[in-house]
């Protein structure tokens, strides 16, 4: 057991981060149960506390009478340095445990630049962060969330990854782990890899080993073992009424990024936004029904003490039931103070309306994404939404007090002209200017929100070369030298940030040796803007002797094998490639819960249907 | 408007070692989280964001634990204490205890403005001779003023530590460590830290005494010398 002094705690920003024992935590004898499973965010306590799947898995794994689920999350420098100085090892927050005592530890990761992250918890737990240098004794490591859509870069880092959702089947790994616990370990960790291996939705990376030609280009997989199953296909729950789910999720003693109940409305978005990777990999929509939903309010309401619930979902807006779901939780709750939130709006005045109706006098800022700037660039993308969609639902939210307007756009994107990228500007100066006809007043403050645009796997744009780092500084100019209104403000990303995750985000197992050195040269928390130094990755890319715009600058062929597509969420290639085309075009697809099927073949790959409670009504 | 018929209720809590790092505000929130949990008829107050009528005696400084905090909250149904007070203690987390609760009756202060006097233990090891620090304490005791710059992020200014004195500042030696023990007042115009009078000591004799594992407990919060819970 690790002992964290009160001198350490003393020296370090926000302490509470390390001292654990929170309200619904779960604790258990160590001794009591065969697997021991740590839970994990490559990233700080208030981040890996607010993640809605670990919350999940926390409850469904800590429901097993043999298994105890913990949490660990990233220290901060500042406790690393006290860690690393004083040789404490990297520990649980529930028994205090050090992580190589564990049976399996498991990352979830959000975003590629949590990579090196990763590296540094493994190593400050003393345990070997190459997977072929692990031995008997040392635990499994497992990585889940949205990165496993290409994980060959980290790949050799992870014992297995697990694709898609996990509620059923981290379960059934942890009863194969038990039954070859219970047979004594047979053969060592190679043995339970094999088998963990037919669990679907289980991806054992060291039984597959990727092929180059002589240029060097990435032909395939050869697959190790009789019954390794070539493609891992991901893991879905149909029926997200009846599946295990949180309903006693952890109170924390400090504020953290998301510090309320989520409430999932339902999973998957098939608006078809061509650019959105989470749109792909989380097909089809599935529901909750309302009298499930109230239920889990009701459940967690009262065995947290919280005073807010966030209505979650990719594009919460899009709850077939919303409306009535909103009446009827303001009415469960009104005695009670309860406020709720809808952290994703759609451009349009039932969701003003519906905001409005929630945050009742607090006009907190408004947050829409329209995502381009001109007509054409949004039919690009298939982002069903017009200019008159978004005066219409700004002006909504004027006449009912809202001042504030924040709108988020990317740049880089396949296609785009000068004509654009001004469009921006030009479209947040439209908005001003209907603040000022609707109100009569000039005190409004739009700010715009520009990123980068980095093609993902699993997208229609995934073929695409990414803009270079000249091609979206000019861009970024442009849209300043065209903004004339002191009521626009205009935030930019870091092109240098988005142009790494684009290698990453379409990269193959060779960068395991970049991300290694970047991490030796001293990167982690790389998404932490004050943490983020771009000279430790050029000189790793230097050390690997590798070129990344080969990875993210280069326009690939619509022949080209990728290095992911063997873990995937059962989109056919086929379809992509029309939505290339179709995105060329500017020709727009429909969202398939409301309209006929667009034929992305999830459905029919997976064997699950669209759950929309509002069409089966109707 | 009708005039609602509202409880008041004063309860004496602990804040122990595993919540020591939590911060006054985030203490308040875990108390209040509690009361909502125990499903009290707790009120809240009036306009668009309302919130719940909690009210703390006194902020206790980020690492500091406690033996004695209050705080007041306001029920709209004349609930027996045994009631409130079972319902209450079963929803607490582990670091905090309830250890009195009574029901306020007619006009009080409020608790903020009661509080005018602290008592702190301060424990810690030291490679220093308690020789040393018993001079330390009897120059502090002794002295007229005494001078502590206090820094925060914002600014940096010399407070005059005396002034805030009740009594002497007593020294123990127990099983290793030290034992001081420290009695502050309270004023409109601020107090000092007990962390503070330490740093003073500490740095007093010219050279800095060498300290580690500081324990600072507050161990009363008192009105003109009586418990928060027998003063209205």
């Amino acid at each position: 057991m690790v002992r964290i002094t009160s001198d350490i705690l003393q020296s370090v920003v926000k302490p509470a981060r390390y001292t654990g024992n929170e309200w619904n935590s779960v604790h258990k004898k160590w001794e009591d149960v065969s697997c021991h499973f740590a839970l994990s965010m490559p990233d700080v306590y208030e981040v890996g506390m607010s993640n809605l799947g670990l919350k999940i898995l926390y409850e469904i794994l800590n429901n097993r009478e043999d298994t105890w689920a913990e949490r660990v999350y990233a220290p901060w420098i500042d406790m690393e340095e006290e860690m690393r100085s004083r040789n404490i090892p990297l520990y649980s927050l529930e028994s205090f445990t050090e992580l190589n005592k564990f049976d399996f530890i498991g990352f979830s990761l959000q975003f590629e630049m949590c990579f090196t992250t990763v590296l540094n918890m493994l190593d400050l737990s003393g345990i070997n962060v190459w997977a072929k240098d692990r031995g008997d004794d040392e635990p499994f490591i497992i990585g889940g969330g949205p990165c496993v859509y290409n994980v060959e870069p980290v790949a050799d880092f992870f014992d297995l990854f697990l694709i898609g959702e996990a509620e059923e089947a981290l379960p059934e790994l942890v009863e194969v782990f038990c039954e070859w616990k219970k047979e004594g370990r047979p053969n060592g960790r190679g043995e339970f890899l094999k088998r963990a291996a037919r669990v679907r939705g289980i991806y054992v990376p060291s039984l597959y080993v990727p092929q180059y030609d002589e240029k060097g280009m990435y032909t395939g997989l050869q697959t190790i073992g009789e019954d390794t199953p070539p493609v891992i296909y991901k893991r879905i729950i149909q029926d997200m009424d009846s599946v295990a789910t949180m309903e006693r999720p952890i109170v924390p003693y400090i504020d953290i990024v998301h510090n309320r109940i989520m409430l999932e409305l339902f999973r998957g978005c098939s608006r078809g936004c061509r650019f959105c990777q989470a749109g792909v990999a989380y097909r089809p929509v599935r529901e909750r029904t309302e009298s499930r939903l109230r239920e889990l309010a009701r459940k967690m309401i009262d065995v947290t003490g919280y005073d807010e619930i966030s209505l979650t979902s990719l594009s919460s807006a899009d709850y077939s039931c919303l409306g009535g779901l909103v009446d009827n939780l303001m009415n469960d709750f009104s005695c009670e103070k309860v406020g709720f939130t809808l952290p994703s709006l759609r451009i349009d005045s039932f969701s003003i309306d519906l905001a409005d109706k929630m945050q009742q006098i607090r006009k907190s800022g408004l947050t829409f994404a329209p995502e381009a700037g001109t007509q054409r660039m949004r039919d690009v993308i298939n982002k069903g939404v017009t200019e008159e969609d978004l005066l219409k639902a700004t002006g909504a939210a004027f006449k009912k007090g809202w001042k504030t307007v924040k709108l988020y756009f990317m740049i880089g994107l396949p296609t785009e002209t000068d004509e654009d990228v001004i469009g921006i500007a030009e479209l947040a100066q439209k908005v001003v200017n209907h603040y000022k006809e609707t109100t009569g007043r000039k005190d409004v403050k739009v700010t715009i929100s520009v990123s980068c645009f980095v093609p993902k796997a699993f997208t229609a744009f995934q073929w695409f070369g990414q803009n270079t780092l000249e091609e979206f500084s000019r861009k970024q100019m442009l849209i300043k030298e065209h903004i004339k209104d002191r009521s626009i403000h205009y935030n930019y990303h870091d092109a240098h940030v988005s142009l790494l995750e684009g290698v990453l985000a379409r990269g193959d197992r060779r960068l395991s040796g970049v991300i290694y050195s970047a991490w030796k040269n001293g990167s982690r928390f790389d998404g932490w803007t004050d943490q983020f130094d771009e000279s430790r990755w050029t000189r790793a890319f230097e050390e690997n002797n590798i070129d990344p715009a080969q990875y993210n600058i280069r326009e690939r062929a619509f022949d080209e094998v990728f290095p992911w597509e063997h873990t995937t969420p059962g989109v056919s290639r086929a379809f992509l490639k029309h939505e290339y085309e179709k995105a060329v075009a500017e020709s727009l697809t429909k969202d398939c819960r409301r309209g006929d099927c667009t034929g992305c073949g999830i459905c029919q790959k997976l064997g699950v249907n669209i759950v929309d409670w509002g069409k089966e009504r109707a | 408007m009708p005039e609602v018929v509202s409880y008041t209720y004063r309860a004496e809590l602990t804040k122990d070692a595993q919540l020591r790092f939590i911060s006054h505000l985030d203490y308040a929130a875990l108390v209040e989280r509690a009361i909502c949990r125990a499903k009290l008829p707790v009120v809240y107050s009036e306009g668009f964001n309302p919130h719940m009528k909690l009210s703390f005696a006194s902020a206790l400084a980020l690492g500091v634990t406690s033996e004695s905090e209050y705080m007041e909250f306001i029920l709209s149904k004349d609930l027996c204490q045994p009631e409130v007070f079972d319902k209450l203690s079963s929803q607490l987390p582990d670091g905090v205890r309830l250890k009195a609760l009574k029901k306020i009756e007619g006009k009080h202060k409020a608790l903020m403005a009661l509080a005018d006097e602290a008592r702190y233990r301060i424990s810690f090891s030291t490679a220093n001779p308690l020789s040393e620090w018993e001079t330390a304490v009897s120059e502090f005791n002794n002295a007229e003023s005494c001078f502590f710059q206090r820094k925060t992020p914002k600014k940096t200014r010399d407070i005059e530590i005396k002034q805030y004195m009740i009594g002497q500042l007593e020294i123990e030696a127990n099983d290793g460590l030290i034992e001081l023990s420290a009695s502050v007042k309270i004023t409109q115009q601020g107090s000092v830290k007990p962390a503070e009078i330490l740093e003073y000591l500490r740095k007093s004799s010219g050279s800095e005494y060498d300290i580690s594992n500081v324990e600072i407990r507050r161990t009363a919060l008192l009105c003109g010398g009586r418990n928060l819970m027998d003063v209205m």
